[in-house]
């Protein structure tokens, strides 16, 4: 009777603290199909933009300060210049004072791959610079990118759907040789989110926080667009991803979809392109 | 700070209790505690790569004050870590506040604890709540502990609780671990066991930790025809909220032998460290020694797949909201020139094995001297572990959201870890003179168990000379040589310390980085030092500059980053 009880209380205990999940774990879901046209490319107009992935986080006291000098580089680059803001290490962890939680699984999976340490800090089209730049090198690493060499073409269209799904149908044209097979990522960022920051010893309750990184459509390491992931010179390959918005506190008007082209073995951004979720941008 | 003022006024209102104390009003009340300082000014250095520090002057500084009173105690400590060494800001380490705190009564039969508290489960491969102060790490819970003594030499043990994560605000976080733990001494149940020099104790334990899962998890699906067309998502219902760990362990003993053993079993965890496969995870321990008189050997080997095992499933970095601890049993060694190639243990996946035969040619032999000799000798070896993934892992191009990998359990993966061969040879000549030599080579897998590329081959020789000049004063040299053509290439070190017992204490020492490639960077890292001991409290200065690597501990080890200053160290105890 004793053994009887004493099984009965491991198997409470089992029952209790463990939840077996029975697979698959997995929902995977059919490619969507392109269904727009893009209007007709111009090599000559296409210029290689960068991707600056800045780690940030509403609990960093430095970063508001970080956050200036991404202002001051974006008025220089323009939009040849597409910053995500990777709310990541426990500096973006929500307590009682910042109980907004800006994290996401792609945001902390990047923070991982680029071992990130202390924010603020930024990687440069993927640079792989353990831990990332700290913002007194920013200038000069924008700088050292050879914007000669013009891989490829980006564009985007964005259709807005029924129940808040917005499809993010993209483009990708090769306008140059490249070795290495490539993946295509598709980000949601969203600007003006209002929530409190620290600067410096101060809690800013409004803080208008910019460039915040929503989700990436299609996992954290992007889709390939062949079956072994090179590009051809000179083809076209169309991708679309569709994205759910119904449930979340987007402010849609203020959501950028970013897409970017990258290498699948050391990381390196080939092109980025950017374009409102809630406006077509026929590139 | 308004913590800070509860902290002062708790302090000013234990002082007339402590000065009553002083008249034995309380009978068997006590109160005792420890105090550290660690100060640093630091100095920019461009070519060792110590970056300007905003604030130049940090600190870490901390109090811990105990109660006790027959069976109760109390006990709280204040840390103050606002503007830290920036080894610490490095790992988020930074904050103040009353962290830990708390009460205990115990008798024969129970002991309560409420409020935070350190607990190790066996070897610590289901709990291993503990800290480590130079480290960074401070993994405790906060909750409630209960300990029962049913029968003698039966010990029951339940804790329920929240972890520590640094600074981060305990309140409101929803993700807590629960844990029970048996534990029998036969010896304790059956005295003649003892009295034949027999001891068996045999253990099981349960770990489990609540998280909730609200956000889906995206998942990459590489490249093959089928991924092409399809892209993947983990559910957030597909996510378990609870995740269990149970263990077992024996220990045997006769004599001077003693056999170790603990195996660990962990459910479905995806989490970020092990890329969300759903595998379960498993561990074992094993650990076999023997001793004599001036012999001994010990054995021992680990297996650990997918157990890494924390608080959170984001947590990824360091130790961090670790809940587990999987041991490194290779040689710990204290040589600064091989600290930068200390294995880390691999909680994910790792195989490997240590030996380890010390042997003491006796006294007054003709080889061994008037004072005997002792030699140790020193293998270990660590490899990851065998993976072959899954058929739906191959298909998606990804093991994530699938069960991941096979492995079987006893082969070695093709990547080397770390190995160290060593011997050492310790011999004292006189009163005076004592020598210990020692040569190990290591083999050191940069990429895996650091991040970065590279693997390091390399030769230590390594001399510690000590000469007692007589009961007061007393020299100690240290010389070291690293031969190796990987990573940053040879250096030589030595250390000179001289000590006037029981007060002072003085060194200096350099290291060389005389082999590196390039020229400009054949750097020098001096230190000096001077510490002055007064009964309980040690006051200590140093000036010099500590290159950027890592610093281990156990197998846990936390990065170092380069840095040239003034530092101060202030301990004592009450």
């Amino acid at each position: 009777m004793k053994k009887i009880a004493l099984y009965l209380i491991m198997a409470a205990i089992f029952s209790v603290g463990c939840d077996k999940i029975e697979g698959p774990y997995l929902q995977i879901s059919d490619r969507e199909s392109v269904d727009v046209e893009f209007p007709e490319l111009n090599p000559s107009g296409v210029y290689r933009k960068i991707l600056m992935e800045e780690y940030t986080g509403h609990r960093c006291s430095n970063c508001p300060a970080a956050h200036l000098v991404l202002e001051s580089l974006h008025d220089r680059y323009g939009d040849t210049l597409a910053i995500v803001g990777i709310h990541a290490t426990s500096l973006a962890d929500p307590n009682i004072d910042y109980p907004y939680d800006f994290r996401t699984e792609t945001g902390n999976e990047l923070a991982n791959e680029f071992t990130i340490g202390t924010i603020p800090a930024a990687v440069i089209n993927r640079e792989n610079h353990a831990g990332g730049w700290g913002r007194d090198e920013w200038i000069n690493k924008l700088a050292e990118v050879d914007r000669s060499k013009v891989y490829a073409a980006i564009q985007v269209i964005n259709q807005p759907k029924s129940n808040g799904v917005i499809k993010v149908n993209t483009k990708v044209t090769m306008l140059k040789e490249y070795p290495h097979p490539v993946l295509l990522s598709i980000f949601i960022i969203e600007d003006g989110v209002i929530r409190p920051q620290l600067n410096g010893f101060d809690l800013i309750p409004d803080y208008t926080h910019n460039h915040v990184l929503r989700t990436s459509a299609n996992g954290t390491y992007g889709t390939p667009l062949t079956t072994s992931g090179i590009l051809d010179k000179g083809e076209s390959y169309l991708y679309a991803k569709s994205v759910k918005t119904a449930d979340t506190d987007w402010d849609l008007a203020n959501c950028t979809a970013v897409v970017f082209l990258h290498d699948r073995v050391n990381g390196e951004v080939l092109q980025v392109e950017t374009a409102p979720l809630l406006v077509s941008d026929n590139k | 700070m308004s913590k800070f003022l509860r902290f002062v006024s708790i302090l000013l209102l234990l002082l007339p209790v402590s000065a009553v104390m002083a008249q034995h009003e309380f009978g068997n009340s006590r109160i005792s505690g420890d105090f550290g300082f660690n100060g640093m000014y630091y100095i920019p250095d461009s070519l060792i790569g110590a970056k300007e520090v905003d604030s130049k002057v940090r600190a870490n500084a901390f109090i811990n004050l105990l109660y006790s009173n027959g069976g109760f105690s109390a006990g709280m400590r204040y840390e103050f870590y606002m503007f830290p060494l920036i080894d610490f800001e490095k790992i988020d380490y930074k904050g103040q506040g009353i962290k830990y705190f708390f009460a205990d009564y115990k008798n024969k039969f129970i002991q309560v604890t409420a409020g935070t508290f350190y607990e190790q489960f066996g070897n610590g491969l289901a709990l291993r709540a503990y800290e480590d102060r130079q480290l960074g790490i401070d993994n405790s819970l906060m909750g409630a502990r209960v300990k029962v003594t049913p029968y003698k030499g039966i010990i029951l043990k339940g804790v329920w609780g929240i972890e520590r994560l640094n600074f981060e605000e305990m309140v409101g976080r929803k993700d807590h671990v629960r844990g029970l733990d048996a534990e029998i001494i036969l010896g304790e149940i059956i005295p003649s066991m003892q009295e034949k020099s027999f001891m068996a104790n045999i253990g099981a334990s349960f770990v489990s930790k609540f998280e909730p899962s609200d956000n889906d998890v995206y998942v990459t699906l590489h490249p093959d025809v089928d991924s092409l067309s399809a892209t993947g998502t983990i559910p957030s219902s597909n996510i378990p909220k609870n995740v269990a760990l149970w263990a077992t362990r024996l220990s045997f003993g006769y004599k001077g032998f003693r056999l170790d053993g603990e195996f660990a079993q962990k459910m479905n965890d995806p989490n970020s460290t092990n890329r969300y496969i759903y595998k379960n995870g498993n561990a074992l321990f094993l650990s076999a020694t023997y001793s004599m008189k001036g012999f001994g050997i010990a054995a021992s080997f680990i297996r650990a797949d997918n157990m890494e095992f924390r608080s959170q499933r984001l947590a990824f970095k360091e130790s961090r909201l670790m809940i587990n601890n999987i041991p490194a049993i290779n040689r710990q060694y204290s040589y600064q020139l091989i600290g930068d190639y200390s294995y880390a243990s691999q909680a994910n996946g790792q195989i490997g094995a240590q030996l380890q035969v010390n042997y003491q040619i006796p006294k007054k032999s003709k080889v061994g001297g008037k004072y005997g000799t002792d030699i140790t000798f020193n293998y270990s070896r660590f490899h990851n572990i065998d993976k072959q993934p899954v058929a739906e892992a191959l298909e998606n191009g990804t093991m994530s959201g699938t069960d991941g990998y096979t492995s079987s359990f006893f082969k070695f993966g093709p990547e080397l870890l770390y190995q160290d061969i060593g011997i050492e040879i310790s011999r004292r000549f006189t009163k005076h003179w004592k020598l210990i030599l020692a040569y190990n080579h290591i083999s050191y897998n940069i990429a895996q168990l650091q991040g970065h590329p590279g693997f390091m081959r390399g030769h230590l020789v390594a001399a510690d000379l000590q000469y007692k000049i007589n009961n007061k004063h007393a020299l100690r040299l240290e010389a070291q040589h690293l031969y190796t053509k990987d990573d940053k290439g040879s250096w030589l070190y030595a250390m000179l310390e001289y000590s006037i017992s029981p007060h002072w204490f003085f060194s200096v020492g350099d290291q060389w980085n005389y082999g590196n490639e390039n020229p400009t960077m054949r750097l020098h890292y001096y230190n000096v030092a001077a510490a002055y001991v007064w009964k309980t409290t040690r006051i200590a200065l140093n000036f010099g500059k500590t290159k950027e690597g890592i610093l281990c501990i156990g197998g846990v080890c936390r990065a170092v980053p380069a840095s040239y200053g003034v530092g101060l160290s202030i301990t004592t105890s009450f």
